[in-house]
């Protein structure tokens, strides 16, 4: 049987075609794009080397700070509503929904399998002020609140938070989910054990069930980090990056610079100080959850 | 763990197993190949006569698409076999879809025309008819009007490479009715225009309209008062480096039309109006007042979607600038989204129907959609709607046309500059910042 | 990563709370009432939105200027729905499935093989390989994105539906062999023995012992990866521009840009229609799609 497991010519077989595949779409364009990262140009008008020139370009253009600073502000608050509202709907599940659980959990998850952009339409109609009240202001009119009626979307500030609420609103039964099989995993002794003690309520969850749920909670917020930096269906959906470029996330800054103005080679830097943030993201995480949890 | 029967009869080996792939794979990508589009873009059809494709940013039985099918129905009676289609492609991917197309070589016959710096580019390519030359040879030269091939030549340098399947005015449109409840008449400078903002908002009533998203209706604005106080080469001098966008003359215009914005004189939404909706709420009667060009006259001559009635529209010119160098007869022209003729396409088959195309284009257009083009008309229509008439006769009268705000910027200036446009009237962005942005982007 | 400091009491394969925890708190709550308004205000927050596109896809545009946001539509007018569809959706969601199903089998049978290959099987390299495809689990798809567009135009790819087949494929295979391989191991090397010394070629092993093994993986991976393929936009945004190849998502987003802000109707009808078949998987395969996705992230 070792001989078999180990026939080459099998192997071969079986990973070529995933490997071959993979190699070709996925790591031969990674190195290419670093390459492009010294170049400049488009593949209709032709490439030009130019050096470092695009890295020193990077650092002193406003656009990219401001695409960068924006990027991080929008990981950084979304992932603390998904995950932090996935906690307390997790809590919800486990300890305040006996028979219902399955169902509302069930519910609250859908609206994560949506296609993004029919989510964004739809928010972009529950926002909206002109030509008609959208929902939102629809309502605020209706209950006199009319000073507060204002283009959500056109205005920086409240176009960053509607972007926000629509992703969190998304995302916040998946969290849900995964924080719920979590919670679980903890045995019920331990909360009777802890009872025994005298915890209850508040204190329970801070200091038996916070530390025991540690891992799957820093698993969820590497992801939640991963996936909310690279955002980028939400906001063309939403907002196309405006008003302006005030809600441009590297994505899409990345995107526009590529094609609408045919710099391949400052799109690639782009790109690349995008992937390095995720990785180093990614390793800060880690770091700090192999120091806490030992 | 389920029992699983070991029936091992009939054996599979590698050979086998790589056919069982590779058969999937073929009958997948015979699939696939059937349901694959490709457009092979042949200017002829098999039986040798043109088959006219259309790159276009206006879909198939409205504006030039309809217009054209029009004529080729016509054409086609003396040429049996002359087909007729559009590629539509939103206004947005217009130039990333041209570039595709022509690297691979499937760039159809006719398409709506990138700015000025690619088709340079597409020219040198070999992607671009000479049309003047052409026209010359097919002996169809007058039937471009004069006031056109100026107009052109400004934007795009000779020779004569565009057709002009639009020739347009751009000015205020006004609501009459609104004007004349509330006793206002059309200002001649830009401080009366601000005052009867003013009035109106006072009112109640939202005095301007103009879409945010699109950007250029609120860049129009700036351009049209640089020119203005500065004189019909303002711009032109600083392509030339002759001046600078950051120079306080052209900051002036961004906080002129920025202070329309922080007044509210556009309404609360204007960040978030798309083109149509900003039109919409001129003809609708929401708002006063609307700069627009006269390709709209389609439009406004709709009862169906001109909702104050034709009567209502009333026309009065970007006004002047008190102590400026420029004037108010020096009316915006442009000929709007233009197309060009393919060279690499062209062959003597299709130059016999632009040939007719163009010998007709003026009349079909007047008739059909009472739209104004830069083609010749033969046979203008008895009653022409009053507002037709106006643009014609205004095309006619303006002696020195004055073009637009990116009319000569770079492509990603020209981005930038629309993208800005909503921030720079909400009061995000302050007019220096603005003006600064643009100029960096026509430098790099 | 959910190490409990003890061995949990039950099982976690399902996903109801153990009994006795619930009714515990449930006895000591003293009102149950803010719960249950807890839990309404959270499914309206929910549901509502989703409601209100389904009710307001029915409405004419005279209803939305008129009437109020609440209001119920005053008849089904499926006119928005017909002409939504006719106006591109059709072909949008067609498109959708002429490539996301194409892939999705790729996608299976490729991952099936290759981690048939790289977990059971044994060779020098398999740690190492297994790490290259893990690794692109981490790459945002933008650093691809530019060096794939040249490559598809140099080949005369761009514009049509094979781009993203092969682009769907390719990048769905670190997740999904990931996952795959996570199956295999929990196959169990005596059953593989058994067929061997039944006298089964490696082959036969693959196809007759372990493929149905991981039966359910595969439709765990089927329905992870279709929801992602699914709803791509970046790629198809890139690879495709003409309208009559484009997918769901573009495809809406297009539809939207055209009669968005007027015909509130139709834009309603089209965004239903892209919420249909996600709609409709889900509804059917619930649970598989939740354990799925969230199997995809839980697992390294």
């Amino acid at each position: 049987m070792e001989a078999m497991l180990r026939d080459r010519k099998a192997i071969l077989v079986f990973v070529g075609p995933a490997l071959l595949i993979y190699s070709v779409v996925i790591l031969v364009p990674i190195i290419w794009s670093l390459v492009y990262t010294v170049f400049e140009g488009s593949v209709i008008g032709g490439f030009q080397f130019v050096g470092l020139h695009n890295y020193a370009e990077l650092f002193s253009d406003p656009t990219f700070w401001q695409a960068f600073l924006f990027t991080v502000k929008y990981a950084v608050v979304v992932t603390i509503g998904q995950v932090g509202i996935g906690l307390l709907l997790a809590l919800l599940y486990v300890f305040y929904l006996g028979k219902a659980s399955p169902l509302i959990r069930t519910l609250v998850f859908f609206p994560v399998v949506l296609p993004t952009v029919a989510v964004a339409a739809l928010f972009k109609k529950i926002f909206e002020i002109t030509p008609t009240y959208g929902l939102v202001n629809s309502l605020l009119h209706v209950i006199h609140l009319d000073a507060w009626i204002q283009p959500w979307l056109g205005q920086a500030g409240s176009a960053f938070w509607v972007i926000a609420i629509m992703d969190i609103w998304r995302s916040m039964g998946f969290y849900g989910v995964l924080l719920f099989a979590g919670l679980v995993d903890i045995p019920a002794e331990i909360f009777e054990s802890a009872k025994i003690d005298g915890a209850s309520g508040w204190r329970m969850v801070r200091y038996i069930v916070l530390p025991l749920l540690a891992p799957i909670l820093f698993s969820s917020f590497i992801f939640s980090i991963n996936g909310t930096l690279k955002v980028f269906d939400s906001v063309l959906a939403l907002t196309n990056g405006g008003p302006g470029q005030a809600t441009t996330p590297l994505t899409l800054y990345m995107f526009t610079t590529a094609f609408s103005n045919g710099e391949y080679g400052y799109g690639s830097t782009i790109a690349t100080a995008l992937a390095i943030m995720c990785l180093f993201v990614t390793l800060l995480i880690f770091r700090s959850a192999r120091q806490d949890v030992g | 763990m389920p029992q699983l029967p070991l029936q091992f009869g009939t054996p599979i080996n590698r050979r086998q197993f790589v056919k069982v792939a590779a058969g999937t794979s073929l009958s997948l990508t015979a699939f696939l190949a059937a349901c694959g589009s490709t457009s092979t873009g042949s200017s002829l059809n098999s039986n040798g006569s043109a088959n006219i494709e259309f790159l276009s940013v206006q879909q198939a039985g409205t504006g030039w698409p309809l217009i054209l099918a029009t004529i080729t129905d016509q054409y086609a009676r003396t040429h049996p076999g002359t087909t007729f289609k559009v590629d539509y492609i939103a206004q947005n991917n217009l130039n990333q879809q041209v570039q595709l197309l022509a690297g691979q070589g499937a760039l159809p016959v006719l398409y709506n025309s990138p700015p000025p710096d690619l088709l340079a580019k597409l020219s040198k390519d070999g992607e671009v008819l000479d049309l003047e030359s052409t026209f010359q040879q097919l002996g169809v030269s007058d039937q471009i009007t004069p006031g056109a091939v100026s107009v052109l030549n400004k934007i795009f340098g000779s020779p004569l490479t565009q057709l002009p399947f639009e020739l347009n005015v751009e000015g205020f449109w006004y609501n009459k009715q609104i004007f004349a409840q509330h006793s206002i008449q059309p200002p001649n400078t830009w401080d009366e225009l601000v005052q009867i903002c003013a009035n109106l908002y006072q009112k109640g009533i939202q005095p301007l309209t103009a879409s945010g998203i699109q950007g250029w209706p609120i860049t129009r604005l700036i351009g049209n008062y640089i020119f203005r106080s500065l004189g019909p080469d303002a711009l032109l001098n600083v392509k030339n480096g002759q001046a600078k966008l950051t120079d306080p003359p052209y900051v002036e215009a961004a906080t002129a039309v920025a202070n329309l914005g922080k007044h509210g004189y556009f309404g609360k939404g204007v960040a978030t109006l798309d083109y149509t909706p900003a039109l919409d709420l001129y003809l609708n009667g929401t708002a006063a007042m609307m700069y627009m060009g006269s390709w709209e006259l389609r439009d406004f001559n709709d009862p169906t979607v001109n909702k104050i009635g034709a009567d209502n529209v009333g026309f009065f010119p970007f006004p002047n600038v008190t102590g400026g160098a420029g004037n108010s007869s020096q009316t915006p022209m442009n000929a709007g989204q233009t197309t060009t003729v393919n060279k690499a396409k062209y062959n003597a088959t299709v130059g016999q129907w632009l040939a007719y195309m163009v010998k007709n284009y003026g009349d079909v257009a007047l008739q059909k959609e009472g739209a104004v083009t830069g083609f010749a008309v033969h046979n203008p229509p008895a009653n022409l709607p009053a507002l037709t008439t106006l643009v014609i006769n205004l095309i006619k009268q303006t002696a020195q046309p004055v073009l637009w705000f990116e009319a000569l910027f770079t492509t990603k200036a020209t981005n930038i500059s629309q993208q800005d446009a909503a921030p720079l009237v909400t009061g995000a962005m302050s007019p220096q910042a603005f003006m600064a942005a643009v100029q960096q982007a026509n430098q790099s | 990563m959910g190490q409990a400091l003890t061995k949990p009491i039950r099982e976690t394969t399902t996903t109801t709370p153990p009994h006795g925890r619930t009714k515990y708190f449930a006895g000591k709550l003293l009102a149950r009432i803010p719960v249950w308004i807890l839990v309404a205000l959270l499914l309206i927050v929910v549901l509502y939105p989703l409601i209100w596109l389904l009710l307001s896809s029915f409405k004419t545009t005279e209803e939305f200027n008129t009437s109020a946001f609440w209001t119920l539509p005053s008849g089904l007018a499926w006119q928005n729905y017909a002409q939504a569809w006719n106006s591109g959706m059709g072909t949008y969601f067609l498109n959708s499935v002429l490539v996301v199903f194409p892939s999705l089998l790729l996608v299976l049978v490729f991952s099936l093989a290759a981690s048939f290959g790289l977990e059971v099987m044994k060779w020098r390299f398999n740690n190492v390989v297994l790490l290259i495809f893990l690794a692109g689990i981490m790459i945002p798809s933008q650093m691809i994105l530019l060096p794939l567009f040249t490559m598809y135009f140099q080949a005369g790819l761009i514009n049509t539906r094979w781009a993203l087949i092969i682009t769907y494929t390719a990048a769905s295979l670190p997740l999904s062999v990931f996952l795959m391989a996570g199956f295999f191991k929990n196959v169990p090397r005596t059953i593989i023995e058994a067929a061997v010394l039944d006298g089964a070629s490696i082959y036969q092993v693959f196809f007759q012992v372990a493929v149905p093994m991981v039966a359910n993986g595969l439709i765990t991976i089927g329905l992870v990866n279709f929801f992602f393929l699914w709803n791509d936009l970046l790629f198809s945004l890139t690879f495709i521009s003409s309208d009559n190849l484009r997918t769901i998502q573009t495809g809406l987003l297009n539809f939207v840009g055209q009669y968005g802000q007027i015909d509130w109707g139709p834009t309603f009808a089209g965004a239903a229609i892209a919420v249909f078949p996600t709609l409709i998987v889900y509804l059917i395969l619930n649970q598989q799609v939740i354990k799925g996705l969230t199997a995809g992230s839980i697992k390294g």
